[in-house]
């Protein structure tokens, strides 16, 4: 417990400066377009192969599982709408993302540690902790629903190419289903949820790195426990925001 | 000019500078020397306030390092200059971006006056031909140079270089000396060399610390280190075979 209250309040007091007024706005601007770049549009590929699978493989379930003469075909299309709107899309991307961002992130703030890097800013009278870290949260809250949003239109495609491609379910009744019933609403809740994921993804794995000391071998197991501990907390917060969102 | 007074620091039960008073002139190479372990980066640490010393002053031309606000600490490392033994270079920034960085952050200059300010520091250091290279591309000489033109390009008035000769070989250690002793001369400014190289002693020790398990122990010129009668001092400089012929 001792151990738990230390490292949240440290992370606290991290996070504190981080979000204090940065020295120069020009140096930031450039290293959030940079940090866009390295978050966001690098991930791309990887969010569109999950996507498309995600997708196809949400509807193939929804059919075999509703296989009854009362339930409308047209469900199928609802579902794969519905659970890549509500929940695939945000938080499976997140969980994607921390792995693949959030082990970066560790390691590369991880390594200026070990290698004096932060030290170097530091003497210069660099707040290191916002010049390093706020690019990337802000770089990622601000690209993350957008990620989030092509993941769902490649997802539901992917659903959409099965029904194309194999007779589980008609291409017109998924299309009527996919529109059936739409609410505005779950998708500014997931991009909200995908918001918060995206503050996790990057401030944990963050926060690891910044204090990792020794060896690269530390390095490493900064980056671990980042992975780890921001995906535990995404599960946590999703919970969270669709209790006091959706009930 | 800096001055230590009475400076102790420890961490957790082990204390590992202990009363600590120096001097340190502008103008001239002083060196912290000793054996590993003995404290002298942890001293270098504390003078550039990345360590807080449990007791003690540190002074930059009579004004107190720690009774500064925090924003008048941040005022004062700007006129720091810092070498690191690893040369500490941003991986992900050219040379010439490496250079630039602190002209960026911390001066209003235009970028015609950055770019001229940049080419000048690299070819101070000789190396005007590896702007557009990355750290990963440089050998570790180049490295200490490109570290050094960043030290310097912001004007600093103190140049802290933390073992500038480790992993290099002795033909351009000298070269690496011989360039922080010029460079200081040069821009008058107040240079503390960390080492335990013994060539570094002889070539640029114009003042010398001597630090043992964190006290100190002796100082002086490198004419005087050579005919002390201190043992411990002894023990240091001759403990290679080559010095102990040189000296029968």
């Amino acid at each position: 417990m001792g151990r738990f209250l230390f490292e949240l309040g440290r992370y606290m007091i991290l996070m504190w400066r981080v979000f204090s007024k940065p020295e120069k706005l020009s140096i930031y601007r450039k290293r959030l377009f940079d940090e866009m770049v390295s978050l966001g549009i690098d991930s791309l590929g990887i969010i569109f192969v999950i996507s498309v699978f995600m997708g196809a493989v949400i509807t193939i379930q929804t059919a075999a599982n509703i296989d009854s003469v009362f339930i409308p075909a047209y469900t199928i299309g609802f579902t794969t709408r519905q659970s890549t709107i509500l929940e695939f899309s945000p938080t499976i991307i997140a969980l994607i993302l921390a792995g693949k961002v959030g082990s970066n992130i560790a390691s590369e703030i991880g390594l200026m540690r070990v290698t004096e890097q932060i030290d170097a800013l530091e003497i210069m009278g660099v707040n290191s902790s916002a010049y390093l870290i706020l690019p990337k949260i802000v770089a990622a809250v601000l690209i993350n629903p957008f990620l989030v949003v092509i993941s769902m239109f490649v997802s539901i495609g992917g659903g959409y190419a099965i029904a194309m491609l194999t007779d589980i379910v008609p291409t017109a009744d998924f299309v009527y289903g996919i529109q059936l019933d739409f609410k505005p609403f779950h998708v500014a809740y997931a991009l909200f949820k995908s918001a918060i994921f995206a503050f996790l993804i990057t401030s944990i794995p963050a926060y690891q790195g910044y204090y990792a000391k020794g060896s690269a071998l530390e390095v490493g197991r900064a980056s671990t426990r980042g992975v780890v501990q921001s995906s535990i907390l995404i599960l946590v917060a999703n919970y969270v925001v669709t209790q006091l969102f959706l009930i | 000019m800096i001055e230590v007074r009475n400076l102790s620091k420890s961490f957790g039960e082990k204390t590992v500078l202990k009363d600590i008073s120096a001097r340190f002139e502008a103008g001239r190479t002083n060196l912290i020397i000793g054996a590993s372990g003995s404290g002298k980066s942890t001293l270098a640490r504390c003078l550039v306030g990345l360590l807080r010393p449990e007791v003690g002053e540190v002074l930059y031309n009579d004004r107190d390092f720690f009774a500064m606000t925090v924003s008048e600490m941040k005022e004062m490392r700007k006129e720091f200059g810092f070498l690191f033994q690893q040369s500490a270079l941003f991986d992900y920034m050219t040379v010439e971006e490496n250079v630039r960085f602190p002209l960026d952050l911390l001066t209003k200059m235009t970028k015609k006056e950055k770019d001229q300010r940049v080419s000048e520091c690299l070819e101070r250091v000789e190396l005007p031909g590896a702007t557009k290279l990355y750290p990963s591309e440089l050998s570790g000489g180049m490295k200490k140079r490109v570290g050094i033109a960043r030290a310097i390009s912001s004007n600093p008035r103190y140049l802290f270089c933390d073992e500038p000769n480790s992993g290099l070989d002795p033909q351009t250690s000298i070269v690496i000396d011989n360039l922080i002793m010029d460079i200081t001369k040069e821009y008058n400014i107040t240079t503390l060399v960390i080492t335990h190289d013994m060539n570094s002693v002889i070539e640029i020790g114009e003042h010398i610390l001597f630090i043992h398990k964190g006290d100190k122990w002796w100082d002086g010129t490198k004419e005087d280190i050579l005919t002390t009668k201190n043992q411990e001092v002894l023990d240091f400089v001759y403990a290679s075979e080559f010095m102990k012929q040189l000296r029968k």
